[in-house]
């Protein structure tokens, strides 16, 4: 017991101030970011990408059609950077790249085939329910984490929330075991078949109002596994999605600011 | 050379059967037998050579000689040598093959696995129950064969699963996820339990199977190695590091740049730390021990900041590529290395004295989840699961990679076999992995290239490619095709064979004691499930 005591009274309090205060420093990967006066439009980028996120698109005030990263798509593998003999690319420091829809994350129009638009409605629904639930979940959040397929690094981020550092209980946020008790489904991965029923069945145990964050460039868009015979491309192809959260894993920090912003406090 | 002894050992026991015999890689031998007479010769082979049988996968070679092709791989890992036994098949629907599963019983999961794959039947098989598809796949469809699509969208059905049921007075089932009680991945626990003892688990597994051997087909090595590192997040170095070492292999690369190979010993290291640490963590949760679970996490904090500092990744992604490293991430970073491990070492041995001295903590995990030594030789378990159990092997002493011939080292091993006996081969290997670091610092030349370049991949030539994660050997066997693509990707992770082992060691535990059992093994659902 007494060296119990010692070691708290050592570390005091370990948590880190995100978000009141913001962790800027040199060595965390964010998104890519172009520098188009040094960019000379060879297209090596483009080629080397893996997950095919970088694409051409219309700028404003430029003369050509200029490269830029579809957020939801990149798995910031730095193949960009490496293939580019100007450095026009670079990885930058940004990770709070949450947004509340795929649009706004993507440089290019969203394309989606036929057979995926599921529950375009729900999409409708699912903004309207979200200015109120905003209200309600405005104090405390119960989240139930689901892994659709993930290759598990997202799911020890989430569980990283639950550390010392981050210790996400401070914005009254807990993670609960069933999704009977929870507001918010935090889904992982790609959707795989295997999981697709349980993942549905899940979401209609969650009492509503609710909501659903993607978390990771599998749930946002398929990342990697896009188009595979096990899986499909992303949460909601299947599921209303509230909020997404890029990054291959997002940090978790990425995921307190997405988390936050689901329940409208950012 | 110790592998040709064994080449013509095994030449001379098949005798008559081989058709075809090579020994490549320094320590790759491969037989061709008939499909008709395999059974025998494995059983033959296994019987009188001190072997374990780690590896069973199936190839469609269509485009090359029109046939399937099925390999036995077995390791003598008392002299470093792997040697393969391969057949051809019918490429047509009656490829068939006799079952070994009844005699080796570590075959049975493979058998069914490529069974579901290339739909090749395994005649007098003891489980021929689905194991990846889960009853809504379509029937006699394989996606493993060469005239599947990577994306094609097939139609659901809904077959019953399967499980294997125990009846009985007083004994009832107690069905669990796939979504858990806690953060961690999918899959299916049946527990057949009369009061509160287990007396039989079945874990179906597979919930997370994403077709990542099929997406591999066809790519370019770079690619690959990105689906290398996504193979299961906790181990993203040692995995790409795998299949690094066959693509090196198969090109005939046998020198890599010295800093290269020491800064690949430092980064599988802090990988297993970061591992162990996790582990312990999550040990300390699952008997409500908080206060060190939040040590233990806060520990592994440091390593994974420690990881991001040098590399950018807090999984170490983006670190290896086949010929060395991305980058010298190493350079100008000694002292923070070594103040991070300092630092670590001096807050482990406290905090693991602090639970080494709780009477309530060592009661739980002391005779828990006995994994008996039999079981684990038979099922081939691996990693610190097999060590606990009196399985002395690991890949860095058996199959020496990058730098580890040049280092000091011992593997911790126990006898008790239980979650006490794991846990203490992790704490072990974590203070054997803070020397392993300081020792490849001080070891590493000033100066150097930390790649070479590779060159073009040689078409249509295999190898594998061992290393040792934290969970145990991993093996990765890669054949390739022509313009630098991958015509087979081959992944074998230590979940896939500690997975049955886990099932075993929770008979006769309490149903309570399985959170503490599973955590002690901590498996990955997919490594397993791919």
């Amino acid at each position: 017991m007494y060296n119990i005591v010692k070691k708290m009274i050592q570390h005091g309090t370990v948590t880190v101030e995100y978000p009141k205060k913001n962790t800027k420093s040199t060595y965390i990967t964010g998104i890519p970011a172009f520098d188009y006066l040094k960019c000379t439009r060879c297209g090596k980028c483009i080629s080397a990408c893996p997950t095919g996120a970088v694409v051409l698109v219309d700028k404003d005030g430029e003369k050509e059609k200029v490269p830029a990263v579809n957020t939801d798509e990149c798995i910031f593998c730095k193949f960009c950077e490496e293939a580019c003999s100007n450095q026009a690319v670079r990885l930058s420091n940004e990770f709070e790249l949450a947004q509340k829809s795929r649009d706004l994350l993507r440089a290019a129009p969203l394309y989606i085939r036929d057979e995926e638009i599921n529950g375009t409605d729900y999409e409708i629904i699912g903004k309207k329910l979200n200015d109120k639930v905003g209200k309600k979940f405005g104090r405390s959040l119960n989240i139930r984490e689901v892994d659709a397929g993930s290759c598990n690094g997202c799911d020890y981020e989430i569980q990283a929330l639950n550390g010392p550092y981050n210790d996400i209980e401070r914005f009254g946020i807990h993670f609960v075991a069933s999704p009977r008790h929870a507001d918010l489904l935090l889904v992982t991965g790609c959707v795989s078949r295997n999981m697709e029923e349980a993942l549905v069945k899940t979401y209609n145990a969650t009492p509503s109002p609710k909501l659903v964050v993607a978390v990771g460039a599998c749930a946002c868009s398929g990342g990697l596994f896009k188009d595979s015979y096990a899986g499909r491309n992303g949460i909601d192809t299947i599921l209303p999605v509230d909020v997404y959260i890029p990054g291959c894993p997002p940090r978790p920090q990425a995921l307190i600011y997405g988390i936050l912003k689901a329940i409208g406090r950012l | 050379m110790v592998s040709e002894a064994i080449f013509d050992t095994i030449k001379k026991l098949l005798s008559t059967h081989v058709q075809e015999s090579r020994l490549i890689n320094d320590n790759e031998i491969y037989f061709c037998i008939s499909s008709s007479t395999v059974k025998e010769d494995c059983i033959n082979v296994y019987n009188n050579i001190e072997c374990v049988l780690v590896n069973l996968f199936a190839n469609d070679t269509t485009p090359i000689d029109n046939k399937l092709t099925i390999y036995y791989t077995f390791a003598i890992r008392s002299s470093n040598t792997l040697f393969t036994l391969y057949s051809k098949l019918e490429s047509d629907g009656s490829a068939k093959v006799d079952s070994i599963a009844l005699e080796v019983p570590a075959a049975s999961l493979y058998e069914r696995e490529i069974h579901d794959m290339y739909g090749i039947n395994f005649e007098g098989c003891p489980d021929s129950r689905e194991l990846v598809h889960h009853g809504n796949f379509p029937l006699n469809v394989y996606p493993l064969r060469r005239d599947f699509k990577a994306n094609t969208r097939l139609p659901f059905q809904q077959r019953e699963l399967e499980f294997s049921t125990i009846t009985g007075k007083g004994v009832f089932e107690v069905p669990v996820g796939p979504v858990h009680a806690g953060i961690i991945e999918p899959g299916h626990f049946r527990f057949s339990v009369a009061g509160e003892p287990i007396i039989n688990l079945e874990a179906k597994l597979y919930y997370v199977h994403r077709g990542l051997e099929k997406l591999c087909e066809n790519q370019h090595y770079m690619k690959v190695l990105l689906f290398s590192e996504r193979i299961s997040g906790d181990e993203t170095f040692t995995n790409s590091l795998a299949f690094c070492h066959a693509i090196e292999k198969i090109n005939g690369i046998t020198y890599i740049p010295e800093r290269a190979a020491y800064s690949r010993v430092i980064f599988a290291e802090l990988e297993r730390i970061c591992g162990h640490l996790g582990d312990i963590s999550g040990l300390c949760v699952d008997t409500a021990y908080i206060f060190p679970s939040g040590q233990f996490g806060m520990m592994r904090r440091w390593i994974q900041l420690l990881n991001e500092q040098l590399t950018g990744s807090r999984f170490l992604r983006n670190t290896n590529k086949p010929g060395g490293l991305r980058r010298d991430f190493i350079r100008n970073n000694d002292k923070i290395i070594l103040e991070c491990i300092s630092k670590l070492e001096k807050e482990f041995k406290d905090t693991v004295s602090i639970i080494k001295n709780s009477g309530m903590f060592i009661d739980r995990v002391e005779h828990t989840g006995i994994l008996e030594n039999s079981i684990a030789v038979d099922l081939n378990a691996v990693g610190p699961a097999g060590r606990a159990s009196g399985v002395k092997t690991d890949v860095r002493k058996d199959f020496p990679y990058a730098a580890y011939s040049k280092l000091k080292f011992n593997v911790p091993e126990h006898n008790n076999c239980d979650v006490n006996c794991r846990m203490n081969v992790k704490i072990e290997e974590v203070m054997e992995s803070i020397n392993i670091i300081r020792q490849s610092l001080g070891k590493m030349p000033e100066e150097g290239p930390v790649s070479v370049d590779i060159g073009d991949l040689k078409p249509y030539s295999y190898g594998f490619g061992l290393t040792e994660s934290p969970r145990g050997e991993n093996i990765h066997f890669v054949m390739t095709g022509e313009n630098n693509t991958i015509f087979r990707y081959k992944v074998r992770t230590p979940s896939f064979c500690n997975w049955p082992a886990l099932c075993h060691a929770v008979n006769t535990n309490t149903l309570t004691d399985f959170p503490l059992i599973n955590k002690s093994f901590n498996l990955s659902y997919a490594g397993n499930d791919l």
